[in-house]
């Protein structure tokens, strides 16, 4: 679904006809993202008043978690008719106009100390992490474009780094929806599994936000695994999945050369254009709204209501999460490619764990 | 192997562009209270 969405785009701009066609076609998908995830929160609310009103001792269950599993039980019990398909694909679209909104949250300060510390791990757990892939899918026997794409997706950005590498590298279809169930599977296991460790080894908030947005592949999951922990680790998830998807391109780009050297996928030309077709360009949007609010551009109220709107545009995201979700389609696709995947997630989360607290000691987040 | 760039270009603008540009109208309406403060 999101490869659909960000392949042939039911945004882009054909005509006036055919645009409006495609807005009514998302309408269905769109109110059905808002009724899930508002119910989320609904649910959350009544639960954590009914609880204060009882006196009653229960932990307070996020409504990015209910959001995510009413999702995951419509798709996976009932399905997801058609009509509602379009609408839903475009969670990645909010994600996006979410991140964007979030950098009213961030002094510009802030982006340049966690985004330099991000970055610095990023490098790190990258060049671990694509190696212990290549070495784990040749011990498997995978094809090798295969790993190409899977080490893409777990040491990168997930479905959008899989997509971008895809044609680069000239990957079979096949591989590819491989790939993405593996990440996709994943990444739902760790939405439950993170929280979870985060909280046993009582991770601060910046901390855990950072192993977060380092280990969690897909930036959606990413997003939520944080927003699971605490608002303020959310915000620090994001930030430090943002960092990892702005190297995106020059990832590919590696791997294009590579694949073209040994003749297995063409040439790449011009290697700026290429950088910047492939740069995401949100994270632009994101430093371009933080710099204003460092400047002063907005008052106090109007960055709450920034807040406020970025919260909004998660919430359709999460319900998208669940709802894209199947289980039965996940489990087509063969467990080898899985297996693959979960021992290098395994792996990654340890490594990207070891570097937090090593950051968290000697680099003061 | 000819040289070519590396993948296929899009159909029309990419969605991150789109997402940039509501961002950015709706930090503008804010900015100028065009829209009544957002509650969470």
């Amino acid at each position: 679904m999101a490869t659909a969405l960000a392949s042939s785009g039911p945004l882009s701009l054909d005509g006036p006809v055919h645009l409006g066609r495609r807005i009514a076609a998302l309408i269905p998908g769109l109110l059905l993202l808002a009724a899930v995830g508002y119910a989320g929160k609904f649910i959350e609310q009544s639960i954590s008043g009914y609880t204060k009103a009882h006196h009653l001792i229960f932990p307070n269950i996020e409504y990015v978690l209910w959001a995510i599993v009413l999702g995951l039980v419509i798709s996976n019990t009932v399905g997801l008719p058609r009509v509602f398909q379009a609408g839903v694909a475009t969670y990645e679209f909010w994600l996006k106009a979410g991140i964007v909104l979030l950098g009213s949250r961030f002094l510009l300060g802030d982006i340049l100390h966690l985004g330099g510390i991000s970055l610095l791990l990023v490098a790190v757990a990258l060049t671990l992490s694509l190696s212990f892939m290549h070495l784990l899918g040749r011990s498997f026997h995978l094809k090798p474009k295969l790993t190409s794409l899977l080490a893409v997706g777990s040491a990168i950005c997930g479905v959008s780094a899989i997509i971008a590498a895809k044609p680069a590298i000239e990957a079979d279809d096949e591989d590819a929806s491989y790939a993405i169930a593996a990440i996709l599977a994943l990444g739902a296991i760790s939405l439950f599994t993170f929280p979870l460790i985060g909280h046993s080894l009582h991770l601060s908030d910046k901390a855990y936000g950072l192993w977060a947005g380092l280990a969690v592949d897909n930036t959606a999951e990413a997003t939520a695994a944080g927003a699971l922990y605490s608002d303020a680790s959310g915000k620090i998830a994001v930030l430090a999945k943002t960092t990892r998807n702005a190297l995106i391109g020059f990832v590919v780009l590696a791997y294009a050369i590579y694949w073209a050297s040994r003749g297995e996928a063409h040439a790449v030309g011009n290697k700026a254009a290429f950088l910047w077709r492939k740069f995401p360009k949100f994270v632009l949007g994101f430093l371009l709204i933080s710099l204003l609010a460092t400047l002063g551009f907005f008052a106090k109220p109007q960055l709450t209501s920034l807040a406020n709107l970025s919260r909004w545009s998660f919430l359709l995201t999460f319900a998208g999460v669940g709802l894209r979700t199947s289980f039965r389609e996940l489990g087509k696709q063969g467990w080898r490619p899985f297996v693959v995947g979960a021992i290098g997630e395994v792996f990654i989360a340890l490594v990207t764990l070891g570097l937090v607290y090593g950051a968290d000691r000697f680099l003061h987040l | 192997m000819p040289e070519t760039t590396a993948s296929k270009p899009r159909r029309g603008l990419s969605l991150d562009i789109y997402a940039v540009a509501l961002a950015l109208v709706l930090a503008l309406l804010v900015r100028f209270n065009l829209i009544p403060a957002i509650k969470w």
